[in-house]
């Protein structure tokens, strides 16, 4: 089911928090520049 | 629906469920599994005198429920087949104590209780599927009151109540008191045009069917009072407007916004709705004696299971997904099937039998033409590499390869006239065992060699899908969209056969930025391949930073061939992004990637010096 | 093929001046003939023309040419046109390749010149890279059985099946339901004709 998670434009390196699924691709677009270089990065705890 | 059992070339099975499908364009086998009727389909005469006898009491589904049928049956007077059938899920059995009373007043004795399911096996050369749609429940939508007033019913209810075939005998009369209203009710786009509740799209339909359902009230009984309450009225098609004027000189309202508030006289049973009339302003409530609310289309809530059998996907609103949108609109993403009717997108007759011509000479063409030729651009596997992994079919978005056993030693196979060429398996094979025609790895390495061998520092490589993102640029070059001249594009039929290695490739003979690119996931011509891109992209980012190499040096960006601006703004952008690496970081990315590969190979040549050893020993 | 020599013809085409207006189209000939293996190149104003494929036709025989780099425009256009040119002067059309130095550069950088006519090297070069690798395919041909299968029995597959039978195909056409007719034999009557719907 859907979680919540961070995410990282690796093109203007805006972080954002967003729903995912985990297992299931999906496409992103960087809500700042549009791109869809986005990566999902972990907690660092 | 007499043709189609009289035809002789159509062999008709009713009652009847699609098993299993396999093969491929030209050859597919299927199953068929005709269910039991219980009634001899050939022998009955649909006489009736079967329904007399049976005690048991069921609503009619084909009458929305408005009336009730016996547990013996026809679906409907003018059924094809002609035949009557038992419902055994509401039959007492013909157990003597119990019941057996239609078998008694059968006189052709085409009762039979012992039937049972058949399987039948049929070889076909192409598929047309046309397996349609339901219709919207509208009872989440408790504002509207569906199932607490019983004068709130839906068009399709509105259907059987004015049809002479329905409930009533086509009297049109509201469910409390059987009188007949006066004053009508239409609430549009129930279910449809909501992000929140029902779905999102338009249902294209459901305005034009209550304009004509204005017009019946108005020739049947020329006294009915009928107000349309809509967001808008989409009256696009040949003759529509014309219909839609005549509706508003009969003297129908059409009153411009959807009632936030349905509630029900205890006493009347009359329906009071209030609802602000959005050209004025105001709120007004309306007295009205029948609601009717206009419902539209979803996808079959059962297609996920026919989807898998065909390997067919479907678009973000569920319904099926076509070859391409505009140019390709009757074809499945699997050569030889077609899509006809509501399967593919909720429409109306006239355009569902236009669509269903269509695919039927879609179809034709393969079928006149008695062979199919395959494009050469497939996978081949090479079994001497093979590791039995079975990741290749499991990754390939058409099913065409068949599965490894490691312990029987059967490799996986590819089924020529199956695969559609996109080259995943050939990218995510571990053991390089693949080798995907006229896109060899050898080929694809050429050029990133040849792009980087002279000014690698002044160079993006840019890998694109021949659909989409090739496809973009072109668009970029016939407007005369201007973007720096640093990008090489390397061409492969779909971003799926970006190899990891490709890309690592490339980072090593000095690339400062990488770009893979390919259809947005709803365009992907093969299926779903885009999203093992997506997820080999991810996989090399954290590859990448775990190696100490920036990932934003791998970028990724889905161009459709739409979308010129966005392919020069991307690769404005890129030529941003390739200014800011440095000879020096370049430079300490060659020294990473090339100590892995002196450590990966060190690790297979141990590994086979162990077998060696191993080998001697024994 | 393999082990045979390799004798590769690059064609470049001028296309008017969409190409030779910004690139330079003379510098890049020259250059092609540079690159290993490269055995012909001959430039043409419209390599699309008659008179362009001729060319290509007649070098393939003259030079015995084994695989054929046409440096002109997007392969969605002109791929299927010139893999036929080479097939009938007998080559196999797998060993075509395309560079786009139309859509992917002339066109784009109408302003860069120089940098443009670099860049149209560089793509002839790399399609020479990869036309090295280039290898002839056959095109499999697979029968048809003749039938087809109509899953639905709703108007859409009602019509599919009886124009396909019109048209001499067997069918067949499986329903779920007892009897076809689908959502349309329960309406009563249907737009924009108002007529019965079974």
């Amino acid at each position: 089911m859907a979680e919540r998670g961070k995410f990282k434009c690796l093109r203007c390196g805006h972080e954002y928090e967003d729903k995912y699924t985990p297992g299931v691709p999906q496409e992103r677009a960087c809500p700042k520049c549009g791109s869809n270089s986005v990566r999902r990065i972990e907690e660092k705890k | 629906m007499m043709d189609v059992g009289r035809h002789p070339r159509i062999k008709l099975l009713a009652y009847s469920e699609i098993e299993h499908v396999s093969g491929f364009i030209g050859n597919f086998n299927v199953k068929v599994r005709k269910k039991a009727r219980y009634v001899d389909e050939n022998d009955c005469t649909a006489c009736g005198d079967c329904v007399v006898d049976c005690p048991v009491i069921v609503p009619d589904e084909y009458q929305q429920g408005l009336s009730s049928r016996k547990a013996i049956y026809i679906q409907l007077p003018q059924a094809v087949p002609s035949a009557y059938l038992i419902d055994m899920d509401h039959c007492l059995g013909n157990n003597p104590i119990a019941c057996g009373k239609c078998q008694e007043a059968c006189e052709k004795k085409c009762i039979n209780f012992d039937m049972e399911d058949e399987i039948l096996e049929l070889e076909v050369g192409t598929i047309i599927v046309a397996t349609g749609n339901e219709v919207y429940d509208p009872t989440e939508l408790d504002e509207f009151g569906y199932r607490s007033f019983e004068n709130v019913i839906t068009s399709m209810e509105f259907e059987r109540l004015i049809c002479a075939g329905g409930p009533t005998e086509g009297h049109f009369v509201r469910p409390t008191d059987h009188q007949r209203p006066i004053r009508i009710g239409f609430i549009q786009c129930v279910g449809s045009r909501s992000d929140n509740r029902g779905n999102p799209y338009c249902s294209n339909i459901c305005c034009m069917n209550t304009i004509k359902d204005t017009l019946l009230l108005n020739d049947h009984y020329p006294d009915t009072e009928s107000k349309v309450f809509y967001i808008d009225i989409r009256a696009f098609g040949k003759g529509f407007e014309d219909m839609f004027k005549r509706s508003k000189e009969a003297g129908v309202k059409y009153i411009r916004g959807i009632p936030g508030d349905v509630w029900e006289d205890p006493v009347t049973k009359n329906i009071f709705l209030a609802v602000e009339d959005t050209t004025s302003g105001k709120v007004e409530v309306h007295e009205l004696d029948l609601v009717v609310l206009s419902v539209g289309l979803e996808p079959r809530k059962d297609m996920k299971h026919l989807q898998q059998l065909l390997t067919l996907s479907s678009t973000a609103d569920g319904f099926l997904l076509e070859s391409h949108p505009k140019l390709k609109p009757v074809d499945a993403p699997t050569r030889g099937i077609f899509y006809a009717g509501c399967v593919e997108a909720p429409k109306d007759v006239k355009e569902s039998v236009t669509q269903a011509s269509a695919a039927a000479a879609r179809a034709s063409i393969i079928l006149n033409a008695g062979k199919v030729q395959i494009e050469a651009i497939t996978a081949q596997i090479n079994t001497d590499e093979c590791n039995y992994c079975g990741l290749c079919a499991k990754v390939c978005p058409y099913h065409a390869i068949t599965a490894a056993d490691r312990k029987l030693g059967i490799y996986p196979e590819v089924i020529q006239a199956a695969c559609a060429g996109c080259g995943t398996c050939g990218a995510e094979c571990p053991t390089d065992a693949i080798t995907m025609r006229h896109f060899t790895d050898f080929q694809i390495m050429a050029q990133v060699d040849s792009i980087l061998d002279k000014d690698n520092m002044d160079k993006v490589v840019a890998f694109a899908c021949n659909w989409c993102s090739y496809a973009g640029g072109d668009l970029c070059g016939t407007s005369r969209l201007q973007y720096p001249t640093n990008v090489r594009l390397i061409r492969t039929m779909c971003s799926g056969r970006v190899d990891e290695k490709f890309v690592i490739h490339a980072f090593k003979k000095g690339a400062p930025l990488v770009l893979v690119s390919g259809c947005h996931f709803a365009d992907c011509h093969y299926i779903n391949a885009v999203t093992w891109t997506q997820k080999r992209v991810e996989k090399l980012w954290n590859k990448l930073e775990r190696l100490g190499i920036r990932p934003e040096r791998l970028q990724l960006e889905w161009i459709s061939a739409a979308e010129g601006q966005k392919f020069a703004r991307v690769m404005r952008e890129l030529e941003e992004m390739r200014k800011k690496v440095t000879p020096e970081e370049v430079a300490e990315t060659i020294k990473i990637l090339e100590r892995e590969e002196a450590k990966a190979l060190e690790k297979k040549a141990g590994k086979a010096k162990k077998a060696e050893e191993a080998l001697q020993t024994a | 093929m393999y082990g045979e020599e390799l004798r590769i013809g690059v064609f470049v085409c001028d296309c008017g001046l969409n190409i030779a207006g910004t690139v330079d189209c003379k510098a890049v000939a020259e250059y092609s003939e540079t690159l290993d293996d490269v055995v012909a190149v001959i430039r043409n104003k419209y390599t699309c023309a008659d008179p362009g494929q001729n060319e290509i036709k007649k070098a393939i025989i003259e030079h015995k040419l084994n695989r054929v780099v046409v440096a002109s425009c997007t392969p969605k256009i002109h791929e299927p046109t010139f893999r036929q040119c080479v097939a009938d002067a007998g080559l196999n059309p797998y060993l075509y390749e395309m560079a786009n130095i139309r859509e992917h550069c002339s066109w784009v950088h109408q302003n860069e010149k120089a940098k443009a006519t670099e860049k149209a090297k560089e793509l002839v070069k790399s399609a020479v890279a990869r036309a090295r690798f280039l290898e002839p395919q056959i095109e499999a041909e697979v029968p048809v059985t003749k039938a087809a299968l109509v899953i639905g029995g709703g108007v859409a597959g009602i019509q599919s099946a009886l124009d396909l039978a019109d048209a001499g195909h067997q069918v067949y056409l499986v329903e779920k339901e007892p009897s076809i007719g689908g959502i349309m034999a329960a309406l009563d009557k249907t737009y924009p004709t108002m007529d019965c719907s079974i």
